[in-house]
């Protein structure tokens, strides 16, 4: 196999104050592989992402990122937009940093379905519509890497699976490598080809789980046996683990 | 419509109350005038006291202009390091408390030229909100944008003016319509206690002139000039507030 996109050895952070927030965590993340990172709140999810991202550095270990994918797109839980500007100004944001104008803006607004919203302002945008103007910024440069946080998690289940379904061609087409955090098992079996399970204090890796799904991820694959199989495979191992802490 | 015929209909009702007691009173006009009077006076000595209203205002708005420049570059500097913020934003609370009437004698001794005078002293009294609220606007901005930024390897001036500054403009704006109103008193205050006199002076000098010679049909004269100067004032930088807020700021939304 090539080169992984990111290799954690041993990686660990505790922030000040001495809160562990993840354990030495050893993992590859393949390129152009999408991963799911599902666990209940504090399982340091969040924390090996911003890792990821180089917006935290380890208290422990090391974090290598194979060639060629420093470009990142982060989307965060809320769209985090920047209000004053409009739509075509806020998806612009990564290439004007890199002096590149507004080059393959408009073409990005029709790839995430928000033709002749340009200008509009974010206040007037629906929150999918305001997710869908992060993601845009996110893949605007054509990212290697492409990191989420909860992206979906504060909308309504309709406009989530619509941005699933829309995300996962995306990834289809593009072959970033994605991570993708989300404290939802069907969403992270639905898009992912491998997801790993963390719990909570201190966090770390539970379970690390090849999806056997196919690779078209059809809408009609949410209501069928083999996703819900294998969610009530992840959602046992949490439970057990769970027990397990209680008990300890 | 209410908004804004109610509020004058009260205020017609309490000039005329005012008009009618005075007159069964029996009250002497340099005692408590009648607002006709009042009136009267602002009409035969309109020339004059238009040229002291505008010596008034040349000062208020210079002051507030240099007010908000020097207190938002004040603001981006204090922000930029904690430790600049904790020596030099004691002394804008200094500036803050100190009465500016205690100063006005020193200033007056140390500079010569009085508009210079009178523009310190009401720089002195508006530039505080403005370093305040602009500190505390862009101390406010949203974590993960600056995340962003960082991460799409904005260099710390481009943060500063592309998120920090804009993050900060209703913070800004805000200290402004504050600052506004104190520009105004501090060249008041000021006027008072540097007793300015002769072609040259303003509105509030005219005011205790009047004062002291008992014509206290112009002196409120001049205090009805100085309270719609205020007013006025207010209503030009809530509307230039608006205008910039339009698009994205709550307080700005159409009501």
């Amino acid at each position: 196999m090539s080169e992984p996109a990111f290799r954690l050895t041993g990686v660990a952070k505790t922030y000040p104050g001495g809160i562990s927030a993840l354990s030495p965590t050893t993992l590859d993340i393949a390129r152009g592989s999408f991963v799911g990172l599902v666990g209940p709140s504090g399982c340091g999810k969040s924390t090996l992402l911003r890792l990821l991202a180089g917006l935290l550095t380890p208290s422990e270990g090391e974090i290598t990122r194979g060639s060629g994918t420093t470009d990142t797109g982060f989307v965060f839980q809320d769209a985090t937009l920047m209000p004053w500007a409009n739509v075509a100004a806020n998806v612009a944001l990564p290439l004007s940093f890199k002096r590149r104008g507004a080059e393959g803006v408009a073409e990005t607004l029709k790839r995430v379905g928000l033709d002749g919203f340009a200008g509009a302002y974010p206040r007037e945008l629906s929150g999918g519509m305001q997710m869908r103007v992060s993601i845009a910024r996110a893949i605007v440069t054509n990212p290697p890497v492409l990191l989420m946080d909860e992206p979906f998690a504060a909308l309504d289940e309709f406009t989530r699976f619509r941005l699933n379904d829309d995300l996962h061609i995306l990834w289809q087409q593009n072959k970033w490598t994605v991570v993708f955090v989300t404290h939802s098992i069907r969403e992270a079996v639905f898009l992912s080809q491998r997801v790993i399970v963390m719990s909570p204090r201190p966090g770390r890796v539970l379970a690390d789980i090849a999806v056997r799904l196919p690779d078209q991820r059809e809408p009609g694959l949410r209501s069928s046996h083999i996703l819900a199989d294998q969610c009530a495979e992840i959602s046992e191992i949490l439970r057990r683990s769970m027990d397990g802490a209680m008990a300890a | 419509m209410t908004r804004i015929v109610a509020p004058l209909v009260f205020g017609v009702l309490l000039l005329a109350a005012w008009e009618i007691g005075v007159v069964i009173g029996e009250v002497p006009s340099y005692i408590m005038p009648r607002p006709s009077e009042i009136a009267s006076a602002l009409w035969a000595n309109a020339g004059d006291l238009a040229a002291a209203l505008a010596v008034t205002l040349q000062v208020t708005v210079a002051a507030l202009a240099l007010a908000a420049m020097s207190g938002a570059l004040i603001a981006i500097g204090l922000s930029q390091s904690q430790l600049a913020e904790r020596v030099f934003f004691p002394y804008a609370i200094f500036l803050q408390v100190t009465p500016i009437v205690t100063i006005a004698p020193f200033v007056i001794i140390w500079v010569e030229n009085i508009f210079i005078v009178l523009l310190i002293l009401a720089w002195m009294a508006a530039i505080f909100p403005v370093i305040s609220n602009t500190l505390l606007g862009l101390k406010s901005v949203d974590q993960n944008l600056k995340d962003l930024f960082r991460l799409y390897g904005a260099t710390r001036w481009q943060t500063v003016r592309r998120l920090m500054i804009p993050s900060a403009l209703p913070y800004f704006l805000g200290g402004l319509r504050i600052a506004g109103g104190l520009a105004l008193i501090g060249t008041v205050v000021a006027e008072m206690v540097a007793g300015t006199s002769g072609t040259r002076s303003g509105l509030a000098s005219r005011l205790v002139e009047a004062s002291y010679r008992l014509e206290l049909a112009v002196a409120l004269a001049c205090f009805a000039l100085l309270s719609a100067a205020g007013l006025g004032l207010y209503v030009v930088l809530d509307a230039v507030s608006r205008r910039l807020l339009r698009h994205w700021h709550e307080s700005a939304a159409a009501t």
